[in-house]
């Protein structure tokens, strides 16, 4: 497996898990939220969400997220995520 | 103040504050910009002296066909090193250059300009700071050593980044005592007598850091050309500076911070007074994170400016005219928001279009002026604000005279302003060694710390 771009992961369509592993990475990791849907991340995933990630639930009533990692911001729309990173921070 | 501590937000943030921002037309077909930041810094300001934000994004913005957009940036990136982490001290010895092993902590920069319709390009970079002004043993021969830091632009210009001694000058502990002026205080709505008339500059003393920049004019106009005819639409430019901070930031409870995301603007200057004294508090934050296409929403605080309503009621009897006036101020909106058309002042236009966008706008087809006059236009010179703005213009004057209504019968003839709307001043003067025309960046060499004490006059 080739060398994987936050940018081109973050589209691949696995942005939620994506989500839940930089949340991890900030210190959410007790939360035990790495068990996506998707499983766990390979090492080339990893490598792509090293530098620090942040997480912002914008609208948990429209399941509204916003990613922020290097320069750039995302919005991905999850639902479910939100609903799961909620209760897990209760 | 300028824009010293102008919003609520920006005046926790002083790294990231822009005082004043200055752009006028110099010698060799230059334009010279200025741009401050950190407020009314008290030179003896240790052992942590000041420093910009390494964690800001500083940028010069200047837009050429009048849409409110930047069409070119300069942006400049700050980076801190310290020599020694063991000691408390900034310096160990006297700094006697740029590279001495006395000093501790250091910056230095990079400059990028940025061409938003092609490319982008690392103009200099490792530029150092010189460092602040703290006495004559750490400091001795300081005007050599900062001019040190001037340095080139590839592409042709120089920059200069560090402290300088604020050029602003203003009575603010009078301004803000519920709008005194202390030439006119016997006229004021709360008498208060025995005291004097005299205007006291209240950043007399205080420092700032300066980011300056002296390029061709032919960098910065929409065509690449030098234009001689002043009533030419390319002869205008829009000129303002902002700084942004990285969207997300999380503490780390270690004395550290994560960041990720995005740069959002959190501070922006173009003409003085705009957000402080024009725009309310509950719209000051929101002013400073958005760019100046979107100045549209603020034009109506322009229109009636409630400084021109206060005026009448603190100095009762003084505006009767301008208390009568109740129409928009067309004058004002010209002046600040799309510049002046052809026909207003014969000889002169710094008109952008209809967007309206706070900037210094600054017909670049004017030559600088041979014997400057701190009231700029209203003065009789063209080289002066509104044309951009120079070090010396005495805005306070300039803008108190405009809003009480000296400006009104450009654009209405039937209007006829108080005779005291054409002498209002606060008291303060030029302050002739805060600037030195002589030599780039011309914004005067910094207080020192040993100098000045807190609190006081200058010592000896």
């Amino acid at each position: 497996m080739g060398k994987v771009t936050r940018r081109a992961f973050l589209a691949s369509g696995s942005a939620g898990a994506v989500a839940i592993a930089g949340v991890a990475s900030g210190g959410f990791g007790a939360m035990g939220l790495m068990a996506a849907e998707d499983g766990e991340l390979t090492p080339e995933e990893l490598d792509a969400v090293a530098a620090p990630m942040l997480l912002h639930v914008r609208d948990a009533a429209a399941g509204e997220i916003e990613i922020l990692f290097e320069d750039q911001s995302v919005v991905v729309t999850d639902k479910t995520l939100v609903a799961k990173v909620l209760r897990a921070g209760k | 103040m300028s824009s010293h501590r102008e919003a609520p937000s920006i005046s926790k943030d002083p790294v990231a504050d822009s005082t004043d921002t200055y752009a006028w037309v110099t010698a060799n077909n230059t334009v010279t910009i200025i741009t401050n930041y950190l407020p009314s810094e008290v030179p003896a300001g240790g052992p942590n002296f000041y420093e910009f934000g390494d964690d800001v994004l500083y940028e010069i913005n200047i837009d050429n066909n009048g849409d409110g957009l930047p069409d070119i940036s300069y942006q400049f990136s700050f980076t801190n090193q310290v020599a020694n982490p063991e000691t408390f001290l900034y310096n160990t010895g006297p700094i006697d250059s740029l590279d001495s092993p006395n000093w501790n902590r250091r910056q230095t920069y990079t400059v990028t300009r940025l061409n938003h319709a092609t490319s982008a390009t690392q103009v200099t970079n490792g530029v150092p700071c010189p460092p602040c002004s703290i006495g004559r043993r750490s400091t001795p021969n300081y005007g050599s050593l900062a001019a040190a830091a001037v340095k080139p632009l590839t592409g042709g210009g120089q920059v200069f980044a560090g402290q300088r001694a604020d050029a602003f000058f203003v009575d603010l502990g009078s301004i803000f005592d519920l709008g005194t002026l202390r030439p006119f205080q016997g006229a004021h709505l709360i008498p208060v007598p025995g005291v004097s008339d005299e205007g006291i500059d209240t950043l007399r003393y205080a420092n700032v850091h300066t980011i300056a920049i002296q390029v061709p004019i032919s960098s910065l106009t929409r065509d690449g050309s030098t234009p001689s005819d002043v009533m030419a639409a390319n002869a205008v430019i829009g000129v303002w500076a902002a700084a942004s901070r990285v969207k997300g930031s999380v503490l780390d409870g270690m004395g550290g911070h994560s960041d990720a995301g995005p740069f959002v603007q959190v501070s922006r200057l173009g003409n003085p007074l705009f957000n402080e004294v024009i725009v309310p508090m509950g719209d000051k934050d929101r002013w400073n994170a958005v760019t100046p296409d979107q100045d549209a929403q603020f034009a109506k605080y322009v229109a009636q400016p409630e400084l021109a309503k206060l005026l009448p009621v603190l100095y009762p009897g003084v505006f009767p005219n301008l208390a009568k006036y109740t129409k928009d101020r067309a004058d004002l909106l010209a002046i600040l928001m799309t510049g002046i058309p052809g026909g207003i002042v014969p000889g002169f236009q710094n008109y952008t279009g209809t967007t309206q966008a706070d900037y210094l706008r600054l017909n670049v087809a004017v030559p600088p002026s041979s014997s400057p006059n701190r009231l700029g236009i209203l003065g009789g010179d063209l080289a002066g604000f509104p044309n951009g703005r120079r070090l010396g213009d005495d805005i306070v004057a300039i803008e108190l005279r405009a809003v009480a209504g000296a400006t009104i019968p450009l654009v209405d003839p039937s209007f006829t302003p108080d005779a005291a709307a054409s002498a209002l001043e606060d008291g303060t003067f030029n302050p002739a060694e805060r600037i030195n025309l002589s030599t780039f960046p011309y914004i005067g060499v910094p207080h020192s710390g040993y100098r000045v004490p807190i609190g006081h006059g200058q010592a000896t």
